[in-house]
């Protein structure tokens, strides 16, 4: 009896017919369109980090301990009142090392790839990170050169930077953005080899073309190329979206846990945070970062997005979904 | 299966469109979904099949534009990121197998229809099948399944997994032999 033969029957046997659902999926490749071509893998990540750096991480690292005295700062600072910080992650692969994350993407400047708004209230309770999707369509107002127009809001990024990014969102939110926070690709490595590395327990062994990535399974402490390499895996577990937002997940926490071991005093976690400005463009002064990392010692944090629906006249685009949107930010007024 | 090739236009220009007009892909998805989806749902069943395909084509769209134009059939680069995808499943997938030996002849069988097609064979002798499959490496079932049950040559199997066509055969041969093996056993005893 043919083997191969008695397999196809036994394949035929099991096999199913496609669902109508199965068009589900279709759809899912021209929803992700417009979104991939402006998030690629590390969005998520970045909100994490960028928040770590805005937020979790001087928490963590003040923590228990902001009843010792801070040496005094230079000049006083005034971080008290409620707080909005607007956290940028952008794409910009000019310069300084980005360029080989993405060579093709080089002459299209900066893009802002992840949006969020922190807020902090006055007692520093309980923070809110607000997500802003890249591609809501929304009013631009104008900025230096270029005109008032409707547009994706993370055009006003890639055309008129933070300030204008800034703009557009105080008018439409009608919260006041008090600062700007803004991490890219090198921003990530550096604050990995600010911390010394992360450890990581890596449960399979991996071998990466895309990152020329190669790690048996273990525990690793992985400088910060690695450690980007290691949160970009796109082909490991079970492939999945969620399985590399965990991984990432991993990669902050690894990275909270080295912040809290090194960091036990305030002078170091004034290096430490001097470090982290090094990497991230903000108009926080140091002494502000530590003021306002000190200050935030008990606080739990939120995610949540700004309410959307699909935008009819654009296709592919968002809209903010109202009176959703509005009522969000007006709680956090 | 289907494994038809398209009948209009073939999928390498198709890919070739995609790179400025992202939307001409969504045509590959309406000539091989269905098909992929059956393959799947024979090595893993259903209810991961269709999470599976539509990550195989988020996949293959992100890579579109590293796709050889010489290659006028999409098929194998399909079924090669689709095996990768298949793999983070191998635990369920030799539970399947597995389960195909304790379960009742007819269990899995959808109609009368498929079990006239499926011949009393391959069902009287499924216990067997299913154990050398579940038994198999993952590298000779791979190869094994691609050409038996996706229909694939081994020129294309060989493309699908970036391996050399020997590769294939020997793969192919060590497969067939465990699967003939499990047979033989059977009919000694």
């Amino acid at each position: 009896m043919d083997d191969l033969k008695l397999l196809r029957d036994l394949g035929a046997e099991l096999e199913h017919q496609p669902p109508p659902t199965l068009v589900r999926q279709r759809e899912r490749i021209l929803r992700a369109r417009p979104r991939r071509r402006w998030s690629p893998w590390w969005a998520a990540g970045l909100v994490a980090v960028a928040t770590s750096v805005a937020v979790a991480v001087p928490t963590v690292l003040v923590g228990d301990r902001s009843v010792s005295t801070p040496p005094a700062p230079a000049a006083p600072v005034d971080v008290s009142g409620a707080r909005n910080v607007l956290v940028i992650g952008s794409d910009t692969r000019k310069g300084d090392g980005n360029a080989k994350y993405g060579p093709h993407s080089q002459d299209h400047g900066q893009r802002s790839d992840t949006i969020m708004i922190i807020n902090l209230p006055a007692d520093r309770g309980k923070a809110t990170a607000v997500g802003v999707p890249r591609d809501s369509m929304v009013k631009i107002p104008r900025c230096g050169s270029d005109p008032a127009r409707t547009s994706m809001i993370n055009s006003a990024y890639n055309s008129g930077g933070a300030a204008c990014l800034r703009a557009t969102l105080e008018k439409l939110t009608g919260l006041r953005l008090h600062h700007t926070v803004e991490v890219d690709f090198t921003g990530f490595k550096g604050m990995v080899d600010a911390l010394g590395g992360v450890t990581v327990e890596v449960p399979r062994p991996v071998d990466d073309r895309a990152s020329k990535l190669r790690l048996p399974a273990g525990r690793h402490t992985l400088d910060g190329e690695r450690a980007l390499g290691y949160v970009r895996l796109r082909h490991y577990g079970d492939g999945s979206d969620t399985a590399r937002m965990k991984r990432q997940a991993v990669v902050v926490k690894a990275m909270l846990t080295k912040a809290r071991r090194i960091v036990g005093q305030p002078a170091q976690l004034r290096a430490f945070l001097a470090e982290v400005r090094r990497w991230v463009r903000t108009d926080l002064s140091l002494e502000e970062m530590y003021e306002l990392s000190r200050q935030l010692g008990g606080t739990t944090m939120s995610y949540v997005s700004v309410p959307w629906e699909p935008a009819p006249e654009t296709g592919n685009r968002l809209r903010w979904k109202q009176p959703a949107a509005d009522r969000l930010f007006d709680s956090l007024k | 299966m289907i494994t038809q090739p398209a009948v209009r236009g073939a999928d390498a220009d198709l890919v070739r469109a995609s790179w400025t007009e992202p939307e001409a892909f969504a045509e590959l998805f309406d000539r091989y979904s269905a098909m992929l989806y059956r393959y799947v749902s024979r090595r893993l069943g259903p209810e991961p099949a269709e999470d599976l395909v539509g990550e195989t084509f988020l996949v293959a769209f992100s890579r579109r534009k590293s796709y050889d134009l010489a290659y006028q059939d999409a098929r194998p680069w399909l079924f090669g990121i689709l095996t990768k995808l298949v793999s983070r499943h191998h635990r369920s997938e030799a539970a399947r197998y597995r389960a195909l030996l304790r379960a009742p002849v007819d269990a899995d069988v959808e109609s009368p229809a498929d079990r006239v097609a499926a011949g009393v064979s391959a069902q009287a002798l499924r216990a067997e099948l299913a154990g050398a499959l579940a038994t198999l490496s993952a590298k000779d079932r791979d190869v094994l399944l691609l050409i038996a049950w996706g229909d694939l040559t081994y020129e294309e199997t060989a493309q699908a997994l970036g391996i050399p066509v020997g590769t294939v055969r020997s793969r192919l041969n060590r497969g067939r032999r465990k699967v003939r093996a499990a047979l033989g056993d059977m009919e000694e005893e």
